[in-house]
Order: C-alpha cells, then structure tokens, then sequence
C-alpha cells in the first residue's frame, strides 16, 4: 500500500532544514546524509549528497529527473563484479578499471 | 480484412477481441471504445462498415496511447531510469529483474537462455592455463 498523500512524501526534518539552510547560505558543500530512505523533493535539486550504503558514502548529485525516487536507490548497497572464469579473466585483463 | 489504425489487421473474430491486436488495447479498452461508439462488440471484425472502422481508429487515437507511441513511451520512460543512474535503472542495464525477484534461480525471462558453466576440473585447467 502506498503512503497517504496526507502525510506528503517522507522527508526527516533534519535534513529538510540542511538543505533549506544550505539554500539561504548559498553554499554547495554535498550532504553527507544517512537517510536513504528519505524522497528526493524540488528542493533537493542541484544539491549533492554524500548517501551512505552501509559502507561508504556514495556522491548524488540531485537531477529534476530524480524527484520521488529516494535517496538510497541511488547508492548501491552491492557491488557485483562478475563470475570467476575464463572469461572474467580476460575481461579483467583487457579493460581493469570498470565501473 | 479490416483494418484499423494503420498496419493492424484483426482477423474473423469478434470486434472486441479483435481490437485486443492493436498494441496497447486490451479487454477493458476495447469493450469501452465500443461501447462509446454504439458498436456491437459481438459483431465479428468483417461485417463492420469502413465507416464503423474509421470510427474506431478515430478514437483509439483520440483517447489511448497506442502502438509506436506507446512503444516509445515505455522506452523513455526505461530510459530515464537509466539515466538517472537508480536501484531500477542499473536492474534495466544489466538485464536483471527489476522488481525484487530472486535471482539466484528463475528469472529466466530477463536473463535469457541457461549459460552453463562447465563444472571445473583442476587438473585440465591447469594444462591449459
């Protein structure tokens, strides 16, 4: 079940007050944030944020295409590099640095 | 054979299956542009007057995203998921379920035809290696 509109889209408020703070002071330092599950809202947009994936922190520069996603969809909590084989083998041999 | 909508070409069947080959028209779809247009849906594809079909066609492309621009559509809006760089946009890159489906068997839809992994033997890939 999707969540009622009444209460808006969740956002903590200590972060909304960041953002709103960063906003006024005009700066663009990124946020470094442990909220994944807070929605990317308008106001988010052109801010970056530092989103924890149970690791490290993950660099989000925030698009207009990326409102009502959230913020961890866009920190992945898994690396997945490939099966073992020969053919991972040559693969890591011709190109080693893939994202 | 009737036509409708450009390169669509229903069959003998009633019109309200019929209309279901048109892509982005299903049942729900087709019983109410018939409806909306006093047509019998149990009136086979054949006996409609071209004036009947024009009138559908009309409609569909009035009311519904339908074939190309539908197709289209879908694929933006996969496209922007990928663009964005997302949890579901990286399943669509990499040709992974997108929804949470368990991977480790099934799946087989998104990932295609079995690709067996020979079982290792390490005397032989040692020769060879």
């Amino acid at each position: 079940m999707s969540r009622s509109i009444k209460k808006g889209p969740y956002v903590p408020a200590k972060l909304a007050a960041r953002v709103e703070k960063q906003k006024r002071s005009g700066a663009r330092e990124p946020l470094k944030t442990w909220y994944r599950a807070c929605v990317v809202v308008p106001d988010f947009v052109n801010h970056t944020f530092l989103v924890h994936n149970g690791k490290t922190f993950i660099k989000v520069f925030v698009t207009e295409d990326m409102v009502g996603h959230r913020l961890g969809e866009f920190a992945a909590t898994r690396t997945f590099r490939g099966h073992s084989g020969r053919k991972a083998k040559e693969a890591a041999a011709a190109a080693p640095a893939a994202g | 054979m009737p036509r409708i909508v450009g390169v669509d070409i229903p069959a003998e069947k009633k019109i309200c299956v019929a209309l279901r080959y048109v892509y982005g028209v299903g049942p729900k779809n087709a019983l109410e542009v018939l409806k909306a247009l006093n047509i019998n849906p149990e009136a086979r594809a054949k006996s409609l007057t071209d004036d009947e079909l024009s009138r559908i066609g009309a409609y569909l492309e009035d009311h519904l995203v339908i074939e190309g621009q539908l197709r289209r559509q879908e694929q933006q809006n996969i496209g922007r998921l990928k663009e964005i760089r997302c949890y579901r946009g990286m399943r669509h890159r990499v040709g992974l379920p997108v929804r949470g489906q368990r991977t480790r068997t099934n799946a087989r839809t998104r990932k295609g035809p079995r690709k067996t992994v020979a079982v290792k033997k390490g005397v032989k890939e040692t020769a060879r290696g």
